[in-house]
C-alpha cells in the first residue's frame, strides 16, 4: 500500500528528445550529458533557474531516465549522494528527491519554496521535536529523514505532476 | 529494609548481565562495595564508563522564561581543558549524547571566557581559522573548530578538535552554504536543547573521504575563515590520532576502549518518570565489563555507501524500509503508518496519538542480512506529554498526514525510546569490537 516501489513505466516512445536519448531504447534510456548545455527547464517552483544550473551549481554528473510522461534527471554528487529532477513532458520540474551523506542545497533546489519551508517549520510550538524537515501544504510537499551522514528526503508539487504519476516514484 | 532488597536486585541484576557478558551495572570498583562477605577484588578499578541522565535538562534551559523541559535527552557530562592544563579546565553539563552524528559540539555561550580564550581555533593552510558546519535532520550547528584536552569518564583525548557552536567574530555570520541545507540553525541553547552534542555515531571522523577533496563536503563543510567572512570549503584530513584536522568521534580518538560504545539504559516505567539513570561505555569487548555477549550484530551502510553511514533496515508492515537508524539523538519514534491517528491539539500534529496503546512488530535487518525482532509500543503522545516527567516512552512523531504517507521515505528512526531496558551497541567504522567489525549496531 504504502513505500511499495513503483514498477516503471512504459517508455514514451513519441517524445522529442534527443537521438542519442532514443538510441539506448528498451524500457529506460539513459543519457549521460556530464555538464553539455541542456534545454532551459525549470527548477522546482520557478521558470527562470534550469536544471543545468542546478547541476553546475552541484558539481555534478548528470544523466537522465525517460519514463512516460516525464523525465528523470539523476544527478550524481562529488559526495556520492544523488539528487534527481522530475521533469515533466512539458518542461516543468514537479519534483526533487535527494539521498546521500548531506543534504543537498536546498536552496537552490527548491527555490522560492525554500524560503516556504523555512517559514512553516519555524511554527513549530511547545516541547522541542527533534523530528525531520516536513512540509505539507496543498501545493508543495516535503519530507525527509535521516541523520548526520545518511540524509534522504523528496518534495514535489502535487498540482503540477502528471496525472498518473505515482509518488512512489518520488525517491 | 526495602532498601536493603533493591540493592540485592540491583545486584543481581548487574551479576545476570554480566553473565550475559552485556553492559550494565557499574563493575569493577563499585562491585566491593555491595557488602558482600566473599568479596576478591583482583581486578583494577574500571574507569570506561560514565554516567548517562535523561532528565529536563540544563537549568538554564527550564528556568528560561521561553524555556522548556527536554524529553527523552541522555545526558552527559564532559570536562574541557586548555591544552597541556590541568588547572584551566570547566565540566560542561548535559551534553547530548547523539549515536546519530560524530564529534563534540559545546555551545560557545557556556564556555567560561577564561578557558575559552585558552582554547586555539585550528588554522588551515592559508593560516586562517577554521569554520564548520554540521547537517543535522532538523537543522544544522555552525561555529569555530577548537581544539581542548578532553575527558570523559575515565578516557581523555589531547587536542582534540571540537565545534564551538556559535562562536563570534568571524563565525558569527552563517555561510550561505551551511544555512542552504534548510532547517533550524541550532546555535542558542533554546535551539539546541542542550549545552552541547557529543557525536558517537558509526563515523570515526565527521565528514571522512568526503571532506578530503577539493570543495568536497559531506555530513560536514569546512571553511576558509579569513577576517571576510567563512565562505571557501576546504579540504580537512580525516585522522582520528593527533594531527587531527576534521572533528574525530571522540571515542575513536581513545588510546583505548576505542571501538565503540554500548548505551546501557533501565527500562522507562509507561507512563514516564521524571529522571532515569543509566551508563554509557566505553569500548566493545575491551573490558571485563562491555563484552558484546549474545547480542545481534546489524552491520550498517559504511561512509561510502550510496545512501551514506550508518543505516539498516527494518521491516515493518510488510515493508523493508532500508533508511532506518538507531539513533540516542532522536528524541522518539518517527515512522510513517497511516493506521495510527495522529494527534489533533496545537502544537501536537506531529506525533501520534492512540486512543489506546499500540503495540508494533518490527525487524530489524542489518547489511550482513543478520535480524533482531523489537516490539515497540506507542502511547498516546498529548496525554502522556501532559507531565513534568523527562522519560517518555512510546512517543511516536508522525512525518506525514494521511494523505501524504506516501512520500516519507522509507525510514524508522529508532530514537531514544528505543534504549529504554536495552544495552545498545555502537560500532565504530573499520574498528574491530568483539566479534565483528564495525560500522554495526548490536543489542
Amino acid at each position: 500500500m504504502k513505500h511499495k516501489r513503483n514498477q516503471p513505466a512504459p517508455l514514451r516512445r513519441t517524445q522529442t528528445w534527443p537521438a542519442a536519448v532514443r538510441l539506448c531504447g528498451g524500457m529506460i534510456a539513459v543519457l549521460a550529458w556530464f555538464g553539455f548545455a541542456a534545454p532551459s527547464f525549470a527548477t522546482l517552483g520557478g521558470v527562470s533557474a534550469t536544471i543545468e544550473a542546478d547541476r553546475a551549481h552541484l558539481a555534478a554528473r548528470s544523466s537522465t531516465v525517460v519514463n512516460a510522461d516525464y523525465t528523470v534527471h539523476i544527478m550524481t554528487l562529488p559526495n556520492g549522494g544523488t539528487v534527481k529532477e522530475f521533469e515533466r513532458s512539458d518542461g516543468v520540474v514537479f519534483g526533487i528527491a535527494w539521498r546521500g551523506p548531506s543534504r543537498p542545497d536546498l536552496r537552490q533546489l527548491l527555490g522560492a519554496r525554500f524560503n516556504v519551508l523555512q517559514s512553516d517549520i519555524a511554527v513549530h510550538g511547545g516541547r522541542r521535536l527533534r523530528a525531520p524537515l516536513a512540509d505539507e501544504r496543498s501545493d508543495f510537499v516535503l519530507h525527509s529523514a535521516g541523520h548526520s551522514g545518511a540524509f534522504v528526503g523528496s518534495a514535489y508539487l502535487p498540482q503540477m505532476a502528471p496525472s498518473d504519476f505515482s509518488i512512489s516514484a518520488l525517491q | 529494609m526495602i532498601k536493603r532488597l533493591c540493592a540485592i536486585g540491583a545486584m543481581g541484576l548487574a551479576l545476570v548481565l554480566t553473565a550475559c557478558g552485556g553492559g550494565g551495572g557499574g563493575s569493577g570498583g563499585s562491585t566491593a562495595s555491595t557488602g558482600s562477605t566473599t568479596t576478591t577484588t583482583t581486578t583494577p578499578t574500571l574507569t570506561n564508563f560514565t554516567t548517562l541522565t535523561v532528565d529536563s535538562g540544563p537549568t538554564a534551559l527550564t528556568t528560561n522564561p521561553n524555556g522548556y523541559i527536554d524529553d527523552n535527552i541522555a545526558f552527559v557530562s564532559v570536562t574541557i581543558c586548555a591544552p597541556g592544563s590541568t588547572t584551566n579546565c570547566q565540566t560542561i553539563d548535559h551534553v547530548e549524547v547523539d549515536t546519530g552524528s560524530t564529534g563534540l559540539r559545546i555551545l560557545v555561550s557556556v564556555i567560561t571566557p577564561s578557558l575559552l580564550s585558552a582554547l586555539s581555533t585550528e588554522t588551515d593552510a592559508s593560516s586562517n581559522p577554521v569554520g564548520e558546519c554540521l547537517g543535522f535532520v532538523d537543522g544544522y550547528t555552525f561555529g569555530s573548530v577548537r581544539q581542548a584536552d578532553f575527558q570523559i569518564g575515565g578516557e581523555s583525548v589531547a587536542n582534540m578538535p571540537f565545534q564551538a557552536i556559535g562562536d563570534t567574530g568571524v563565525f558569527s555570520t552563517v555561510p550561505s552554504t551551511c544555512s542552504s541545507g534548510g532547517g533550524t540553525n541550532e546555535g542558542t541553547l533554546l535551539a539546541l536543547g542542550a549545552n552541547g552534542i557529543i557525536g558517537i555515531g558509526v563515523m570515526a571522523t565527521d565528514c571522512d573521504a568526503a571532506c578530503t577533496v577539493p570543495g568536497g563536503y559531506g555530513a560536514a563543510i569546512y571553511y576558509d575563515c579569513p577576517s571576510t567572512g567563512c565562505s571557501s570549503i576546504i579540504t580537512r584530513a580525516a585522522s582520528t590520532t593527533a594531527p587531527f584536522q576534521q572533528l574525530p568521534n571522540p571515542v575513536a580518538a581513545m588510546s583505548v576502549d576505542n571501538n565503540g560504545t554500548i548505551i546501557s539504559l533501565p527500562a522507562a516505567p509507561t507512563a514516564g518518570e521524571a529522571t532515569m539513570t543509566g551508563t554509557l561505555y566505553f569500548g566493545i569487548g575491551t573490558q571485563t565489563n562491555n563484552g558484546l555477549g549474545s547480542a545481534t550484530v546489524l552491520t550498517t551502510t559504511t561512509s561510502t555507501s550510496r545512501d551514506g553511514a550508518g543505516l539498516i533496515t527494518v521491516d515493518f508492515n510488510n515493508t523493508a524500509l532500508n533508511e532506518s537508524f538507531l539513533d540516542s539523538g532522536s528524541n522518539l519514534y518517527v515512522f510513517s503508518d497511516s493506521s495510527i491517528p495522529i494527534c489533533t491539539e496545537t502544537n501536537y500534529t506531529d506525533y501520534y496519538c492512540p486512543t489506546s496503546p499500540v503495540t508494533l512488530s518490527t525487524t530489524l535487518v542489518g547489511a550482513n542480512g543478520t535480524s533482531a525482532p523489537a516490539s515497540i509500543v506507542i502511547n498516546n503522545a498529548y496525554t502522556f506529554f501532559d507531565s513534568t516527567n523527562a522519560v517518555v516512552p512510546g512517543i511516536g512523531g508522525s512525518p506525514a498526514s494521511l494523505n501524504q504517507s506516501a512520500v516519507y521515505p522509507q525510514s524508522f528512526d529508532l530514537g531514544l525510546p528505543f534504549f529504554y531496558g536495552r544495552n545498545v551497541y555502537t560500532a565504530i567504522e573499520n574498528r574491530t569490537a568483539g566479534s565483528a567489525t564495525g560500522p554495526y549496531f548490536a543489542y
